[in-house]
């Protein structure tokens, strides 16, 4: 029951996160920043304006993509496999893709060039981090990594990669160059208006949901650690897009692939001597 | 019997395609296949334990006859074609196969045996290869050659399932080394089927490189002739001792090189230049899946070290054929690279072991051959109805033919996005490593060649669509008529893989859940074009930041350097020797 309301609830709790991080990026800058409900005043917004669409495609393309996102929030929520999860994001990944390609755009083109690009950053990063869990659980069902006691230390390498991922999913700097608003005018996002923009802003706070509920699992059973870690890595994540400029995609998928995958890496061949 | 009729009815067939017009050659074809067909679900449906069958005695002469006929006419053709590699792997090839005659072994068993992978072979031979020749028939008729000619390439094409049905079902090494030469022979005819230029220098290259797969056979045969007494595969795996290897890994370098590994990798490519249903049908989904295939065969046999070994040079080729594939602009060598990079992924999963790897590989052979059939006909459709080879010369093809966009990108998906086969088997793939890591360390690069060649694989594959999908605010659609040969093939194939997603609920590859999700989260879309219509939203044109320029969408490519290129082709000859001197020591 708890489970049904949590998975219905999670675009909600999603957006309260993404409001809560508007506020602390900005008192990080010494602002006042919006208020905690802005990006739900934003969405009431997006509902009353004219709806504009480029082609049916694309808008019905970009709708899926919230839907398939929501779906692999709910995955995760029900403790289902971890590995199948990270290919069902995968497939959400690429309904928007495809939408950005859609369209005769130039932005929406290079948008879902780099978010094809990004993929190879994080993609085996993310399915290390499931065989990972898989060696020190022996299941990939994320039910039973939750039943566990904590594994943060023997995958503390695997962590800090993931802590590269973050960024990358959720377009902070410096790794935001998929999104990029002032040079590719918000890539993938550009031909979306309106109603249809909700949906992809929706999905923007699925993405929150999905990323933090990937890392609690470092936590294992342990509720308070997991709040805790949550919100440490929160503030660093905040904290280095505060505090660093966006670097270049090539820049980006060098950085990533080559300390992420020799983390990941030494992290499974330790595993396995151990 | 039912394998034996399948041995010999596609001969008789092609006999009587070769005499008759279009119009009952294209009746006969396609009554043909759907016989092959039902046969070999029929044999696979009633299949239980495996079956042996001898042959008499005086079938061995004639192999024997046919060999060195086969081996003459090779060397023949590196004599009048002038390339000596040809000549000089033909001739090595006669000295050895007289040793192997000279030598006589003591264990016999039986020529013919078809167990549980024999009748999954079929399946994919006599199904996939049959709608291949379908559609065959209408390409060959776009093509300038003489009506003989043009019966003579379905006629060709039913003579190799006969083959191919032969080479699945054999058990005996000799048989299956000149079942092997004739794929080979076959290979060189069709690939030089239009007689220019490059297609005779790439059949001349196809056909060399082919040639060493044969020489490793029979170095094979000879060692185990001396070592085993034996030429039948059943009794060499049986008798197998670890400490003495060197027939299996003879026989494993022979499937590297029908698979294309690099560093054999050229061959295939070189094959792209013949007519498209060539290229289905040998160079994607049937006979390179003789690589995985012996690899099936000889897993039992493979030792700790072979087994590792082989592993990790095949998911390395997976990752590098990947990561080649990024830099091509030619349709058809995209997706020759990427067969080439499932392929290795099939041989190293076979070589794993484990039933779960194995069940993974047979998987990945059956839902390859259709999804990669499905793109080599858009290929086809592509070079025939619109002219084109190349991707980038590809512009908006959804105004033109919303159908074939269809079936590319569902092509793509299904090689790469769940529910479908292939990303099952890539799933279960890692599944099965993750539980061998413990064992040995080494499997965690063997795993993450896999994570980063199918992420590899998906930017490639997707990467295809910028040039496909972009449709114009007001496009004046100009509908291009495609045959009814062309589509309906498709179809099948396209019906064959919503089959696959619930043979593969059925089997409880995943869970219920796990395959029905993402089932409708694709079907929804193509329901959500058909229904929701937008008529309350305003049409705008793209904001191009206020430049009113015509805007020409292009696909970028990768640059491969040269030294990138030789270290891939390096490292993959060291793991060669790696694994041979391995063995010998």
């Amino acid at each position: 029951m708890i489970e049904m309301l949590l998975i219905f609830l999670a675009p909600i709790i999603g957006g309260f996160v993404y409001g809560f991080e508007r506020i602390v990026r900005a008192r990080m800058q010494n602002r006042q920043g919006p208020p905690l409900l802005q990006p739900f005043y934003d969405m009431l917004k997006l509902i009353d304006k004219q709806a504009f669409i480029v082609n049916p495609y694309h808008s019905i393309l970009g709708i899926m993509h919230f839907f398939t996102l929501w779906v692999v929030v709910a995955f995760i929520i029900l403790g289902q496999n971890l590995l199948y999860v990270i290919f069902l994001h995968l497939l959400s990944t690429i309904f928007l893709i495809l939408a950005g390609f859609s369209v005769k755009s130039i932005y929406s083109h290079i948008g879902s060039n780099r978010e094809l690009l990004a993929m190879i950053a994080y993609e085996p990063i993310l399915i290390m981090l499931a065989v990972a869990f898989f060696m020190i659980n022996g299941s990939f069902d994320i039910s039973a990594i939750r039943e566990n006691p904590s594994s943060i230390f023997p995958l503390i390498l695997l962590f800090l990669a993931f802590l590269m991922v973050i960024p990358i999913k959720l377009k902070k700097s410096p790794f935001d160059a998929t999104e990029a608003h002032q040079e590719i005018v918000g890539g993938v996002e550009v031909e979306f208006s309106g109603v249809f923009f909700e949906f992809l802003y929706m999905a923007k706070w699925l993405e929150y949901f999905f990323v933090y509920s990937l890392l609690v699992l470092f936590a294992g059973n342990n509720l308070i650690f997991a709040i805790v870690l949550a919100l440490f890595t929160f503030l660093v994540v905040n904290l280095v897009d505060n505090a660093t400029a966006r670097i270049k995609m090539n820049h980006l998928i060098k950085i990533v692939v080559t300390i992420g995958l020799t983390l990941g890496m030494l992290n499974l061949i330790g595993l396995a001597y151990v | 019997m039912t394998q034996i009729l399948l041995i010999l009815a596609p001969i008789f067939f092609a006999l009587i395609v070769l005499g008759t017009n279009v119009s009952v050659r294209n009746i006969f074809t396609i009554v043909f296949v759907t016989l092959l067909a039902v046969v070999s679900l029929m044999n696979f449906i009633s299949f239980d334990i495996p079956i042996e069958i001898s042959t008499p005695h005086y079938f061995h002469s004639i192999f024997v006859f046919l060999d060195f006929l086969l081996l003459m006419y090779f060397f023949w053709q590196g004599v009048v074609k002038k390339n000596s590699y040809v000549s000089l792997f033909a001739l090595i090839q006669i000295i050895l196969y007289a040793v192997v005659l000279i030598l006589t072994p003591s264990l016999m068993s039986s020529d013919i045996l078809v167990d549980k992978v024999s009748s999954i072979m079929y399946l994919v031979i006599n199904i996939i290869g049959g709608i291949i020749i379908i559609y065959a028939l209408k390409y060959i008729e776009s093509e300038d050659f003489t009506r003989f000619k043009k019966n003579a390439f379905i006629a060709l094409l039913f003579l190799f399932l006969s083959v191919m049905n032969f080479i699945v079902s054999t058990n005996n090494i000799e048989v299956f080394f000149l079942l092997f030469e004739l794929t080979t022979l076959f290979s060189y005819i069709l690939i030089a089927y239009r007689k220019d230029e490059t297609s005779l220098l790439n059949a001349l290259q196809a056909l060399w490189m082919n040639q060493i797969g044969g020489v490793a056979i029979l170095l094979a045969l000879i060692v185990s002739i001396t070592q085993y007494e034996t030429v039948y595969f059943d009794i060499l795996i049986k008798n197998i001792d670890t400490a003495y290897l060197l027939p299996i890994v003879l026989l494993v370098i022979a499937a590297f090189v029908k698979g294309a590994s690099i560093p054999f990798d050229k061959w295939l490519l070189g094959a792209m230049v013949a007519p498209t249903p060539v290229s289905a049908i040998l160079h994607s989904a049937t006979m390179v899946k003789i690589a995985p295939y012996l690899m099936l065969k000889l897993a039992p046999a493979m030792s700790g070290f072979v087994s590792v070994t082989v592993t990790l040079i095949g998911t390395f080729v997976f990752f590098t054929a990947s990561l080649l594939a990024l830099s091509k602009d030619y349709f058809k060598e995209i997706l020759g690279l990427s067969t080439i990079a499932l392929l290795a992924l099939m041989m190293s999963l076979a070589a794993v072991g484990t039933p779960e790897a194995i069940e993974a590989c047979l998987v990945l052979i059956v839902f390859h051959a259709i999804s990669k059939a499905l793109l080599f006909f858009q290929a086809g459709i592509l070079e025939k109805s619109f002219h084109l080879k190349y991707v980038n010369d590809i512009n908006g093809l959804i105004n033109h033919s919303p159908l074939v966009v269809f079936f590319i990108l569902i092509g793509f998906a299904s090689l790469t996005l769940p529910p479908f086969g292939v990303f099952i088997a890539k799933f279960m793939a890692i599944e099965s490593l993750s539980n061998e890591i413990v064992k040995n360390p080494l499997y965690a690069f063997a795993l993450v060649f896999i994570a980063l060649g199918s992420v590899f694989l998906t930017l490639l594959y997707f990467k295809v669509v910028t040039k496909l999908f972009a449709k114009d605010v007001d496009a004046k659609a100009r509908h291009v008529e495609i045959s009814a040969y062309y589509t309906v093939p498709s179809a099948i194939l396209v019906i064959f893989l919503v089959l696959g997603i619930y043979i593969s609920f059925d089997l409880n590859l995943l869970s219920g859940a796990e395959i029905i999700v993402p089932v409708i989260l694709i079907a929804v879309v193509p329901l959500l074009f058909a229904t929701l219509l937008f008529k309350n939203a305003h049409r705008v044109k793209e904001y191009n930041c206020g430049e009113k320029d015509e805007i020409k969408l292009s696909m970028y490519y990768f640059h491969m350097p040269k030294y990138i290129q030789k270290a891939i082709i390096i490292t993959a000859i060291l793991g060669m020797w790696i694994l041979v001197i391995g063995v010998l020591i």
